[in-house]
């Protein structure tokens, strides 16, 4: 589904290395932390999954098809099929919880129908059902990343990812979230999460990815933070 | 799809209009304040060319006939004038006819003199040119034509009148020139704030994958009402001024003012500002944007 090979990144010619020599495959339905401290490259990973950025060298797959040579038009295409949750959560302030769920399924050109079913039993899934019509910029730090979350998932993706989704929570919020990551999973949606957030992985047991200064330095399978930390 | 698209565009630049409605009314405050300025400098501008124009048509040429040329000649003269690439008219004034009008311009001083025996005026060709700024040369060429006394046009005042007019509208259009490229800057960057205030919203648009143009269509849309606002609004505030205006000449008796009509004004206003407007509207918002969809 994620297959990086001899992926290296940098920002300016003749720069550092955001990301250098990069290899991994990840397969379908696999949940997978991303770890590494501030400036490791976690996020430059996850931005260059989403064709946000161009690897500088090497190769990467995402679904099977090099990003690199992905045009430009095809981007959202390649977007949709994979939901996004930040740690800013990144929503339309303004809006309502169900805008801002509905939004996402208008631009993938869903019927008005078929939003109108989607959007409340997305909602429900993450246990806002009762929030539908709340603006976002009323609900707690925890209900917008349930509101993330809920939009990330709507257009049904293979893929979700998500880049420091606790880091603005509290550790209560923290757990509800992650497990909320974890349920999407267990219904074969692929979850890549970046993360510092050491109580989190090492309590998920699930694959870690370890960077450090911009160089994979460990890979395991039901691994735990402290490990190379 | 296309449908619910369509809705949702549609839906979006009303949302749009109203959920930022003190920035786009700011926009569109500086599309009308900017238009209008322009407007009024070209109402100015239309006229006074009218006004110079108008004087630049009564400039002819009088060209006094020999009284000692024979019939020929005189004929040939005429045909000569009349075929003449740059003369759009050509009329015989005979030498009564000219002692008739200075009779009529003296009064009575005139009277008991026997025109018809002791008449001392030359018969004449009046001729209007095609372009008023040909009079001189033209002139200089037909002083030279057999069966020609003198020729006339009013020689120290018309290349005066044509310096005048010649400054009046350069400055016109350099004025009119500035004027616009001031309106084209101030337009594009107050909408350009507008779109920048939004850059969030395009950036969320793109991650959960719409395309450019389904980003793009409503802000586009809203450019677009924005700026025929900003130009409609002026164009009505100029219609009153510039009515109540030619009401006022009218009611004064300033007659030497010979303004156009204001249905033609109008009619010239809308077609340089409504275009300018909302073009400028949809163009401010599609460079504005283009820096923020490259997500």
């Amino acid at each position: 589904m994620v297959e990086a090979q001899n992926m290296c990144m940098k920002y300016e010619k003749g720069g550092r290395y955001a990301l250098e020599n990069i290899n991994f495959f990840i397969d379908r339905g696999e949940f997978v932390f991303f770890v590494g401290s501030s400036g490791a490259g976690k996020s430059t990973l996850l931005k260059l999954i989403i064709r946000e950025l161009k690897p500088s060298d090497g190769v990467l797959k995402v679904f099977n098809r090099n990003v690199a040579r992905l045009p430009r038009h095809r981007l959202p295409y390649l977007r949709r099929n994979i939901g996004m949750v930040f740690q800013d959560f990144r929503l339309m302030e303004e809006r309502t919880a169900y805008d801002n769920v509905a939004f996402a399924m208008i631009v993938t050109g869903a019927s008005r129908r078929e939003i109108r079913k989607r959007v409340p039993h997305v909602l429900g899934l993450v246990g806002l059902q009762d929030k539908e019509k709340a603006r976002i910029c009323d609900l707690s730090g925890g209900e917008q990343q349930r509101v993330g979350l809920a939009r990330a998932i709507a257009n049904r993706p293979a893929m979700i990812i998500a880049d420091e989704p606790t880091g603005n929570l509290d550790p209560g919020t923290t757990l509800d979230i992650m497990n909320l990551l974890r349920s999407i999973n267990m219904r074969g949606t692929t979850v890549l999460v970046a993360t510092h957030n050491r109580d989190i992985v090492d309590r998920f047991k699930k694959r870690v990815i370890y960077l450090d200064n911009g160089k994979l330095v460990g890979d395991e399978q039901k691994g735990i933070y402290t490990h190379v930390h | 799809m296309f449908i619910s698209g369509m809705i949702h565009i549609l839906g979006e630049t009303f949302k749009g209009l109203f959920r930022n409605r003190w920035m786009c009314l700011t926009s569109t405050g500086v599309v009308m304040v900017t238009l209008l300025m322009l407007g009024l400098f070209m109402l100015v501008n239309m006229n006074i060319s009218h006004i110079t124009d108008t004087v630049k048509e009564q400039v002819e040429i009088v060209v006094y006939i020999d009284d000692q040329a024979d019939e020929a000649t005189v004929s040939d003269l005429r045909q000569r004038l009349s075929g003449h690439h740059a003369v759009a008219e050509v009329f015989y004034v005979s030498s009564e006819e000219h002692m008739n009008r200075l009779q009529r311009q003296l009064g009575g001083i005139l009277e008991g003199y026997d025109t018809a025996l002791e008449n001392p005026l030359l018969a004449s060709y009046e001729i209007k040119t095609k372009i008023p700024e040909s009079v001189v040369g033209l002139a200089q060429e037909i002083e030279a034509y057999p069966g020609v006394s003198e020729v006339f046009y009013g020689q120290g005042y018309v290349e005066n009148l044509f310096a005048v007019t010649g400054v009046i509208q350069i400055v016109g259009l350099a004025l009119m020139a500035g004027l616009s490229i001031t309106a084209v800057f101030l337009i594009s960057h107050t909408i350009k704030l507008t779109v920048m205030m939004r850059k969030r919203e395009i950036a969320i648009m793109k991650y959960v994958g719409a395309t450019n143009w389904f980003i793009r269509w409503p802000f586009l849309l809203e450019g677009l009402l924005m700026g025929f606002a900003g130009a409609i609004l002026p164009m009505a505030a100029l219609y009153y001024i510039y009515q109540y205006s030619v009401e006022w000449i009218a009611v004064n008796n300033l007659i030497f003012l010979s303004l156009l009509p204001v249905q033609l004004v109008v009619i010239e206003l809308a077609k340089y500002l409504v275009p300018l407007g909302t073009g400028l509207g949809v163009l401010g918002s599609a460079f504005s944007m283009g820096r923020f969809l490259r997500v």
